[in-house]
């Protein structure tokens, strides 16, 4: 569903952000990306979505170049940012129908998936207040909404478990769990190692911006926690 | 499926639409704020339109009505290209939510055409009211046939377009320029002002090419100037054909030309539209850095030297708070190097004003340039998201306000001081009523500090999508802007007047003590609103 071959990209002031990053996400899927901060995985992850420029290598979505056929790309993706930036000046469920109307979705369709998504994250009360009345979490969820809303073959999630509360988080793994079964591939970047360890069934680590491991949980860890493969990897030079 | 631009555009305006927030806000605060703001435009557009049909009479008194609809189209492509060029970095590039947008099913090229018409139908009541009011100035002289109504109506839509459409074209290449160095802000700060200097002088670029060395009617000389450029703007002269002889291939080049440029311009910057945003977006890294000697500074300092590194981060803050700073040192020089008799002739268009008159307005045509910079640095709206930073800090409100104060202060009395020795100098000021100057001009950039941070607080608004809103469009600025652009300009006009029957030195301790008067009372009000706010 998503290869990543050869990524590389270079800020001003010649900091190479991804070092020749290779990975490939299969349908079903739930990959995770660690490392620490500044280590690339923003940087990667806003490529794939199709915000951020890059120079060298190529990302494929569900066999579409994201370089090339950027539409193709994005019709399949949703895509969840570290820190959501809404319309403010919305209300929750003017920004759903927005990006509903963006994916064409039925009114049945998208009444039926905001109010599941809603209820589940027990924000349907706020769905008629302006944005800049919500907290970072109910940001967080309306963000998480809007990305369910077009049932996507792939989904990024930039830190997705910051600032939700324990019952959201707890509710946005069961719809993780949900979608992978489905057959949606989930690629997210997360520093709570637990989570990815319990979460996933495939894992990258990435330092700066070099993919230093990957695999399937179980290869990476070899019977140890992912927190002490992590820690091996970022510790080899 | 609905049309995605459309929805697109819809959505831009209804995220600021003050409409929006009135109906569908719970902080009654908001709510009053946004009844406040759009009751304020109200009363502006009104001003406007009366100023323009005020304009129109003067030239139909002249019997040079003919000259209105040139006049009309001249006046919206200029405040079309200038509003249009400062706007394009925060509007069409370095927004807030690309991201967002740009993870979405849109093209790029969509996504840079939607910006545009959501900064177009932002604008277009400026332009409208200015051509409605001109409309009816032309009406009352010329008393056309009743089919040009909506003629020029409908062309009011079509006439900011080219010049919007060539100062965006002109604002991608500055920030194509800044995107190719580290230092991007700095370069499409520099580029800015450049074309803002550029455009300042044009007026008198075009009036040295086209002058006949005869002292002529101020009115007859504008008018000519008007035909002049014209010639040269095609737009303009169509706008113009079009409604004085129902010129049909004037209308049809004028929709025609614009549509077509539209989409020329747009697969232009669509093409680069993703890489010159991912550059502008980025920051430059370096990973040798090492931890050594620090500076210590006082609590106000600090918060002044916070506020200088936030103005050189934003190409938008930057162009904004240097603007008039850049410009009162090249005046300056100009003046220094030409003389100050030369200037004055240069302005005054060769009329018989004795130069000596104008000595006493020189602090506040300094004034007039500086001023303007309390709009940003005063005001506390820019902290936006950041605000709770220095809300969580030990600092009291009073501190917060005083260290933005100091650093408005820190930037302008250099550039304040420079100036009025060069004017002083060049206009051959005696050194007593060059200090009185120098203390004017010390005092009115107090008042203004201190009146600029009194809007910055009262009109405190941090929940904005992007800083052209606070910078450009905010009720603050409103409120501090155009009153003291225009009192500026009344008393320059007062200080000469008076100036030719009260002593110089006289007329500066007056207005050092008034002016005084005003800053301590404005300073006054920013520390109650510390307490309240």
């Amino acid at each position: 569903m998503l290869k990543i071959n050869n990524y590389s990209k270079t800020y001003g002031g010649g900091k190479k952000a991804a070092d020749n990053v290779t990975l490939h996400v299969e349908s079903g899927d739930i990959y995770g990306f660690i490392g620490h901060n500044g280590a690339g995985k923003s940087t990667t992850i806003r490529a794939v979505v199709g915000v951020l420029d890059f120079e060298e290598g190529e990302i494929l979505i569900d066999g579409h170049s994201v370089k090339d056929e950027p539409m193709a790309c994005k019709r399949v993706t949703a895509y969840i940012p570290d820190n959501p930036d809404l319309y403010e000046n919305l209300t929750g469920i003017q920004y759903l129908n927005f990006v509903a109307d963006v994916f064409d979705i039925s009114a049945e369709d998208r009444e039926k998936r905001i109010k599941k998504y809603a209820d589940t994250f027990e924000i349907t009360d706020a769905l008629g207040d302006l944005i800049s009345s919500y907290s970072h979490g109910m940001k967080q969820k309306v963000a998480i909404i809007s990305a369910l809303i077009h049932e996507p073959k792939l989904m990024v999630l930039d830190e997705p478990f910051v600032g939700l509360d324990p019952k959201a988080t707890f509710q946005l793994k069961e719809i993780m769990h949900e979608m992978c079964e489905k057959g949606t591939a989930i690629f997210f970047s997360t520093h709570v190692l637990d989570v990815a360890e319990k979460l996933c069934n495939k894992v990258a680590i990435i330092k700066k911006g070099k993919i230093v491991a990957s695999g399937t949980m179980e290869e990476l860890t070899e019977g140890h926690s992912l927190e002490e493969a992590f820690l091996e990897a970022e510790n080899e030079e | 499926m609905k049309n995605k631009s459309i929805l697109l555009i819809k959505t831009l305006l209804l995220s600021t639409s003050q409409m929006n927030i009135c109906k569908h806000s719970t902080d009654k605060k908001k709510k009053r704020k946004a009844v406040i703001s759009m009751v304020g435009f109200g009363i502006l557009y009104l001003m406007i339109m009366f100023y323009g049909i005020l304009y129109c009479m003067g030239f139909g008194k002249s019997g040079m009505s003919d000259s209105i609809p040139v006049m009309c189209a001249m006046i919206v492509a200029a405040l079309a290209a200038i509003l249009t060029f400062f706007k394009t970095n925060g509007y069409l590039f370095n927004f807030k939510e690309y991201d967002m947008l740009m993870s979405l099913p849109f093209s790029t090229k969509t996504v840079a055409a939607c910006k545009f018409m959501y900064m177009y139908i932002n604008s277009l009541p400026w332009y409208m009211i200015i051509s409605v009011a001109m409309l009816i100035g032309y009406a009352v002289y010329e008393k056309p046939v009743v089919c040009v109504y909506p003629i020029w109506i409908v062309l009011s839509f079509f006439l900011p377009v080219i010049p919007m459409l060539l100062a965006s074209l002109l604002g991608f290449v500055v920030a194509w320029i800044g995107s190719h160095f580290k230092k991007s802000n700095l370069i499409q700060a520099v580029l800015m002002f450049a074309v803002g200097i550029l455009a300042f002088m044009l007026r008198y670029i075009i009036e040295a090419v086209v002058k006949n060395g005869e002292v002529q009617d101020a009115l007859e000389q504008s008018k000519e100037a008007i035909d002049n450029a014209a010639g040269v703007f095609l737009p303009a002269r169509w706008f113009s054909e079009a409604v004085t002889k129902l010129s049909v291939s004037g209308i049809l080049l004028l929709t025609g030309v614009s549509s077509i440029l539209f989409v020329i311009v747009f697969m232009i910057v669509g093409g680069s539209y993703r890489r010159i945003n991912s550059a502008l977006k980025s920051h430059a890294a370096k990973k040798d850095y090492k931890v050594s000697a620090q500076k210590k500074r006082s609590v106000l300092n600090a918060i002044a030297f916070k506020e200088f590194r936030r103005m050189t981060g934003s190409t938008t803050y930057l162009v904004q708070g240097g603007f008039g700073e850049v410009l009162i040192t090249i005046f300056s020089i100009i003046t220094l190097v030409m003389g100050f008799d030369r200037i004055v002739e240069m302005i005054t268009s060769g009329a018989p004003v004795d130069p000596a008159i104008l000595r006493p307005a020189i602090p506040f045509f300094i004034y007039f340039f500086l001023g303007m910079v309390s709009t940003c640095a005063c005001s506390p709206s820019l902290e936006g998201k950041n605000y709770w930073i220095v809300q969580s800090l030990p600092i009291e409100k009073k501190t917060l306000y005083k260290g933005k104060m100091l650093f408005n202060m820190y930037l302008t009395v250099p550039f304040m001081v420079f100036a009025t020795i060069c004017f002083c100098v060049s206009a051959k000021v005696p050194l007593v009523e060059t200090i009185l100057d120098l203390l004017l001009g010390f005092a009115l950039l107090a008042f203004s500090t201190c009146w600029g941070c009194v809007c910055g607080v009262r009109h405190m608004r941090l929940d904005w999508e992007n800083e052209i809103e606070v910078v450009k469009q905010s009720a603050a600025v409103s409120v501090y802007l155009l009153p003291n652009m225009f009192v500026g300009m009344g008393v320059i006009a007062g200080v000469v007047y008076l100036g030719m029957y009260v002593d110089h030195k006289l007329l500066a301790g007056g207005f050092i003590l008034l002016i005084s008067l005003l800053a301590a009372l404005s300073y006054k009000r920013v520390m109650s609103l510390a307490k309240r706010r």
